[in-house]
C-alpha cells in the first residue's frame, strides 16, 4: 500500500437526472431548500436568478441549464448547494442533495478523454466507491464566464 | 550578539503592524509634503510641518530597522537627516531639495511595498546620493542640540507666538488637570484633555510638573478666539484654569533670557507652604528648554517662592459640551485613533441594516393593526417606532461617521502622480484642489483610489498638450488640471477637469460608425453635437475601443475608462462627462455618501418587484395614452414644456407588457433636468428605506441592475440602474424642435 | 508581580517590545504613546521599570527620564533608554541623568529581555555606575 491511498477527501453528494455527482465538502458553506429565487434580467440563462444567502446576494445556477439538460420544476427535494470558492460564493440548484461521504483518493480516476459533451467539460474525474460511480465537479470550470453577451440590445 | 536576522524572524508576526504603521506614517509624509510645497516660496516655512516629515521618516526608519526591510531603513534615515537639517535651520529648502523628498517618499513607499509583496527592493543608491548632495557635511553638533520637549515650537519666533496671538486679539488661558486613577478608569487622561482643549483653540504649551504634595500636574496654556471670553475657567470639567497674562518685559529683562514666566494658577488643594526647592522641575515656566537655559530656570525655582495659594474652585457641574472646532495645533497626538479593521466596520453596517429592515416591518405590522386595537396603545407603539426610526438614523449616521475619512488622503496621491508625469513628459501642469476636506466611506476611497489616479493620469498624459502646443494654441503656457470634491445631500461629487485638448468627438464618431455601434438612422448626422456627451462616454467605455491601437483616437481613454464607469457604477454612482475639442474634458463623479441605506421607490413590473433610488426620481406621473407621442421606434411624452423619451422597464427586462391600452400608464420620471427618462410601471407600490447589497458576482452584471435588496420577506428586489436606463446603448439623437409638443 | 511602563509613540514597536518580553515572569504590562501619557501613569499605574524611547514628539525621551527620577517615589527607578543609530549624544545625556541602560534599535529580542531580568532582580537599583 502507497501512502497516498489514505488519504480520502470528504464530499458531499448530489443528485442530476439519476446520476450522482460530488463536491468537496470544504467547498460547501450550506445547502438550502430552493425558494424565493429572484431573476435577473440578461443574465446568462443557467443564472436562474439571485437568492439571499447569509447577508449576501448571491448567484443561483441551475446546474442541469448549466449541463446541458432540461430544465424541470423544483420540488420539496431540490436543493441549493451554496459554494465558496475563490473568493466566489454561487449557489447551484441540484434535483437532490443529502450524503455526505469520504472518498478516497485512490479510487478517483481522471475523466476519459472521450467525454465531449457539455457536462464531461466540467469533471474532475470519476470516482468508483464499489458499485457506484460518482462524477466529481470541477468547480472552478463551472464557474468560468461565458463567452460575453453583446453589449448592443435588440 | 545572534544574528540580525534572528531577531528579523522574531518580529515577523509584527508585519501587519509594521505596514499599517508605516502606511500611517507615509499618509502624513504625503499631506506634509503638500503643505510644504505650497509655502516653499515663503520666507518662514512653518516648522511644524518639518518636524511632522521628520518624525514620521524617523517613525519608519526605526521600525524599518527592528523588521529587517534594509532598504527602507537606509532611505528614511538619508530622509530623516536631511530633514532634520532643514528642521534646525542648517539649510535651507530648494526646488532640488523639494524634488528628492518627493521621489524619496515614492521609492521609500516602494521598498517598502516590494517587502510586502516579495518582490526586489526599488535601487536606492540614487536617490541617496541625491539626498546626500542637498544634505551639508556633518556639521559638529553644539550640546544644545534640540533635547526638548517642542523641539520646533520653541524656536525664537515661536516664542514670540503669544504675544502675537495677544496682538491678534485672542485670549490666552492657563489650565491645569490632576490626573487620577478615579479619572482614567472614566477614560479621562492627560491625552483626552488635550485633545478636547486643542479642538476649542491654540494650544502653546503643555508640561508636567510636580506640586508640593509630589502629585503630578499637567499645565497647559490656550489661545482661544476673542469671542469664547466667557469664564472658561470655570466651564470646563476636571480642568481648573484662569486667563492668563503675559509678563511685562521688564521681568523678562530681569531673568536675563527670554522667559517668560508664568504665575501658576491656583491650584485644588495646596497648604500654603513654599514649595521645596529642587524638587519641582518646572513651575509653569514657558521656556526655550534648551541645555543652559533649562539649569535657569532651575536656578530661578530654587531662588523664587513659589506662592501655592488655596483655590476657589469653581466645580464644574456643567453639562455644557464644548463642540469641537477644527483643530489646526500640530500638538495632535495620534494616540487616541484606534486602528479598526473595515470589515469589521462592514460588519457594523450590515447589522445595522438588518435593524433597519427590522424596524420597517415593524412598522407596517402597525399599521396593519385592527381597528379594534385600543387607540390609544396604537399611538404609543407608533410613537415607539418613531423613537425607533429616529436612533437608528442616528446610529445609522454614527457608523457611517466612523467609517468616513476626508478625501484629501486621495488627493495627496495625485499630487504625487502629476508631479511625476510632469517630470516624465516636460509638461507644464497646475493641479488645483478644493474640497479635500470633503469625507467619503472608507470603502469608497479604496474602491475609487485606482480610477480617480487613472483619470488624473490621463488628463496629464493625453489631455494637457506639451508647452509649443499649447502657446501656438494660443493657451497659457501652464496647463490646468482641477480635483473638486463636494457633498450634495446624500451624494459626494468629484470633479477632474482639465483645460486640455478635450477629446474629439467627431474621429470617435467616425470610429463607432465603423464599428457598427451606431444604428444606421443615425449615423447620417456627423454633428457632433448631437450627441450628449454621456453618450459619447459610453462609447468611449465599449469594447469597441479598448484596443490598444485605438487608444490614442479617445486621447488615451480607453479601457481604463470603462473599468472607472463600473466601480462608479458598483459603488451606486455615475460618472457624467463633457469635453469640447481643443478646450479641455471635464469628468464629474456622483457616489452616494453611505453604501448601504438608502430610500428607494418600490415598483410592481410585469409582476416583478424592483426598487428605484429615491434620489434619482424626479417625479411620478400618471398618464393618459393618448398622451404619448411616437416617434420613429420611441415614445416620447411631452410634459411641462419638458420632452423626455420612455422606456418600458417590462421590455428591458425581457418581460411582457401587461400595460393595458385603456389604463392611464404609471410613469417614474428619472434623472436630471438635463436628461430624464420616463420609466413605465404597471404600479407603485411604496416609498421604503431599502439596504443596498452589492451584486459582485460576475455571472451577475446585468445593465440596468446597480444592487439588490430585501424588503424584509427573504426575497431579493433588484434596485434599477438609473444612469444606464437614462443613456441608451444606441445613441439616439432627440432634437426638440423636430415634434410637435401636443399639450 | 511587577509593572513595566512601555514608552513609545509607535504602536508596533511597543507591541514587539512586549513580544520580546513575553517569557519573562511575573511581569504586567502598561503602556503610553507619549510622555505626557507616561507621567500620567507615575500617578495613575506605579511601575517598577520604564522602557523609554527617547525620540518622541511633544516631550522628548530624557525630559521624561528626568522627570520621573526627580519623583521621590521613582528616583530609584530602573529606566531602560531605547534609541536608533545616530543619537549617541542623546544616548550619553541619558546615562548621565540617571538611565539603567540603553539599547538601540533594532536590539534582539533576547538582549532586551536580558536585561530586563537583570534589572527586575536586583533588589535595591542604585543610579551609580
Amino acid at each position: 500500500m502507497n501512502k497516498s491511498a489514505d488519504t480520502s477527501q470528504p464530499f458531499i453528494l448530489f443528485e442530476l437526472d439519476h446520476t450522482t455527482y460530488g463536491i468537496p465538502s470544504d467547498m460547501v458553506q450550506q445547502m438550502e431548500m430552493v425558494e424565493q429565487i429572484t431573476p435577473v434580467p440578461n443574465s446568462p440563462s443557467f443564472v436562474v436568478g439571485v437568492v439571499f444567502s447569509r447577508g449576501q446576494v448571491i448567484p443561483a445556477i441551475d446546474l442541469r441549464v448549466r449541463f446541458g439538460f432540461g430544465k424541470i420544476a423544483y420540488t420539496l427535494r431540490s436543493r441549493l448547494i451554496v459554494i465558496n470558492t475563490n473568493e466566489r460564493t454561487v449557489g447551484l440548484i441540484v434535483d437532490t442533495a443529502r450524503e455526505f461521504v469520504s472518498i478516497p483518493a485512490q479510487t478517483i480516476q481522471p475523466s476519459p478523454e472521450g467525454i465531449s459533451s457539455l457536462s464531461g467539460k466540467y469533471l474532475a474525474g470519476i470516482a468508483t466507491l464499489g458499485e457506484r460511480v460518482i462524477l466529481i465537479l470541477n468547480v472552478s470550470e463551472l464557474l468560468v464566464l461565458p463567452e460575453l453577451v453583446s453589449e448592443r440590445s435588440p | 550578539m545572534s544574528s540580525p536576522t534572528e531577531s528579523n524572524n522574531f518580529f515577523n508576526e509584527f508585519l501587519d503592524d509594521y505596514f499599517a504603521e508605516c502606511e500611517e506614517h507615509l499618509a502624513v509624509v504625503r499631506r506634509e509634503l503638500l503643505a510644504l510645497e505650497s509655502c516653499m516660496n515663503q520666507p518662514q516655512i512653518e516648522g511644524s510641518i518639518l518636524n511632522e516629515l521628520f518624525r514620521s521618516f524617523h517613525s519608519i526608519k526605526g521600525l524599518s530597522a527592528m523588521v529587517g526591510v534594509r532598504e527602507a531603513e537606509k532611505l528614511a534615515h538619508q530622509m530623516e537627516s536631511y530633514l532634520r537639517s532643514l528642521r534646525d535651520g542648517q539649510i535651507s529648502l530648494k526646488p532640488e531639495g523639494f524634488d528628492a523628498l518627493m521621489s524619496g517618499t515614492q521609492i521609500l513607499e516602494r521598498a517598502i511595498g516590494a517587502y510586502r509583496t516579495k518582490e526586489d527592493p526599488p535601487d536606492i543608491d540614487e536617490i541617496i546620493s541625491q539626498l546626500e548632495a542637498c544634505n551639508p557635511p556633518v556639521v559638529a553638533k553644539t550640546p544644545t542640540a534640540a533635547i526638548t520637549p517642542f523641539e520646533v515650537k520653541l524656536k525664537p519666533e515661536e516664542k514670540k507666538r503669544l504675544e502675537a496671538l495677544v496682538s491678534e486679539g485672542k485670549q490666552i488661558w492657563h489650565f491645569v488637570f490632576t490626573p487620577s486613577t478615579e479619572l482614567s478608569k472614566q477614560g479621562i487622561g492627560v491625552n483626552a484633555i488635550r485633545e478636547q482643549l486643542q479642538a476649542i483653540g491654540e494650544l502653546i504649551y503643555v508640561s508636567p510638573r510636580l506640586n508640593a504634595n509630589q502629585k503630578i500636574l499637567f499645565d497647559f496654556i490656550l489661545a482661544t478666539q476673542e469671542a469664547e471670553n466667557h469664564d472658561l475657567g470655570s466651564e470646563l470639567k476636571y480642568l481648573t484654569g484662569e486667563p492668563y497674562q503675559i509678563p511685562s518685559p521688564v521681568s523678562e529683562a530681569n531673568s536675563g533670557s527670554s522667559n517668560l514666566k508664568v504665575e501658576p494658577p491656583r491650584e485644588p488643594e495646596a497648604p500654603a507652604t513654599a514649595e521645596a526647592p529642587g524638587e519641582v522641575e518646572a513651575i509653569g515656566t514657558v521656556v526655550n528648554r534648551t541645555e543652559s537655559e533649562r539649569k535657569e530656570s532651575e536656578e530661578r525655582t530654587e531662588t523664587a517662592p513659589a506662592p501655592a495659594e488655596v483655590l476657589e474652585t469653581s466645580e464644574a457641574e456643567t453639562s455644557n459640551n464644548i463642540s469641537p472646532a477644527k483643530s489646526t495645533s500640530p500638538l495632535i497626538s495620534g494616540s487616541n485613533l484606534v486602528r479598526v479593521d473595515l470589515p469589521k466596520l462592514d460588519e457594523l453596517m450590515r447589522m445595522v441594516g438588518e435593524l433597519v429592515i427590522t424596524r420597517a416591518r415593524l412598522e407596517e405590522n402597525l399599521k396593519n393593526l385592527p381597528p379594534s386595537f385600543p387607540a390609544a396603545r396604537r399611538r404609543t407603539l407608533q410613537e415607539i417606532n418613531l423613537t425607533l426610526e429616529r436612533q437608528l438614523r442616528d446610529l445609522r449616521q454614527g457608523v457611517m461617521q466612523v467609517r468616513l475619512v476626508p478625501i484629501a488622503e486621495i488627493f495627496a496621491r495625485m499630487q504625487f502622480v502629476v508631479r511625476d508625469l510632469m517630470r516624465l513628459t516636460g509638461k507644464q501642469v497646475a493641479l488645483e484642489i478644493s474640497g479635500a476636506e470633503t469625507e467619503i466611506d472608507k470603502f469608497v476611497v479604496e474602491r475609487m483610489m485606482d480610477p480617480l489616479l487613472h483619470l488624473v493620469r490621463n488628463a496629464v498624459s493625453h489631455g494637457i498638450e506639451l508647452t509649443e502646443e499649447r502657446l501656438k494654441a494660443g493657451k497659457s503656457a501652464m496647463g490646468a488640471i482641477a480635483l473638486r470634491a463636494s457633498t450634495a445631500g446624500e451624494m459626494v461629487i468629484i470633479e477632474i477637469e482639465d483645460d486640455g485638448q478635450g477629446v474629439d468627438i467627431y474621429r470617435v464618431l467616425k470610429r463607432a460608425k465603423q464599428q457598427g455601434l451606431l444604428s444606421d438612422s443615425v449615423s447620417e448626422t456627423n454633428d457632433p453635437d448631437n450627441y450628449d456627451s454621456q453618450t459619447i462616454l459610453d462609447l468611449l467605455c465599449s469594447s469597441g475601443f479598448s484596443t490598444k491601437e485605438e487608444a490614442d483616437l479617445a486621447s488615451g481613454r480607453g479601457v481604463g475608462m470603462a473599468i472607472v464607469k463600473n466601480t462608479v457604477q458598483e459603488l451606486g454612482g455615475c460618472v457624467k462627462f463633457t469635453t469640447k475639442k481643443g478646450k479641455g474634458s471635464h469628468f464629474i463623479i456622483d457616489l452616494p455618501l453611505t453604501l448601504a441605506i438608502t430610500d428607494a421607490l418600490i415598483v410592481e413590473v410585469s409582476g416583478q418587484t424592483f426598487a428605484i433610488p429615491e434620489s434619482s426620481i424626479q417625479e411620478v406621473l400618471s398618464v393618459e395614452h393618448k398622451g404619448i407621442i411616437r416617434l420613429e421606434d420611441q415614445e416620447i411624452i411631452s410634459y411641462r414644456g419638458h420632452v423626455f423619451p420612455l422606456r418600458y422597464l417590462a421590455r428591458l427586462f425581457n418581460c411582457v407588457v401587461t400595460t393595458d391600452e385603456s389604463e392611464k400608464l404609471t410613469i417614474v420620471v428619472i434623472g436630471n433636468s438635463v436628461n430624464s427618462t420616463g420609466l413605465v410601471v404597471n404600479r407603485i407600490l411604496g416609498l421604503r428605506e431599502i439596504v443596498v447589497r452589492p451584486l459582485t458576482d460576475p455571472f451577475l452584471q446585468s445593465p440596468g441592475i446597480a444592487g439588490a435588496t430585501e424588503l424584509g420577506d427573504g426575497r431579493v428586489v433588484l434596485i434599477l440602474d438609473v444612469s444606464t436606463l437614462i443613456s441608451s446603448k444606441i445613441p439616439k439623437i432627440i432634437k426638440p424642435q423636430q415634434f410637435i409638443n401636443s399639450g | 508581580m511587577r509593572r513595566i511602563l512601555v514608552v513609545d509613540d509607535s504602536a508596533t514597536m511597543r507591541k514587539m517590545v512586549m513580544a520580546s518580553l513575553r517569557d519573562v515572569k511575573d511581569v504586567a504590562f502598561s503602556e503610553a504613546g507619549n510622555g505626557l501619557e507616561a507621567i500620567e501613569q507615575l500617578e495613575i499605574a506605579p511601575f517598577d521599570l520604564m522602557i523609554l524611547d527617547l525620540n518622541m514628539p511633544d516631550m522628548h525621551g530624557l525630559e521624561v527620564l528626568r522627570f520621573v527620577l526627580n519623583h521621590p517615589q521613582y528616583r530609584e527607578t530602573p529606566i531602560v533608554i531605547l534609541t536608533t543609530k545616530g543619537d549617541d549624544e542623546s544616548r550619553t545625556e541619558a546615562i548621565a541623568a540617571g538611565a539603567a541602560c540603553y539599547l538601540t534599535k533594532p536590539f534582539h529580542p533576547k538582549s532586551l529581555s536580558g536585561e530586563i531580568v537583570n534589572l527586575l532582580s536586583e533588589p535595591c537599583w542604585s543610579n551609580v555606575h
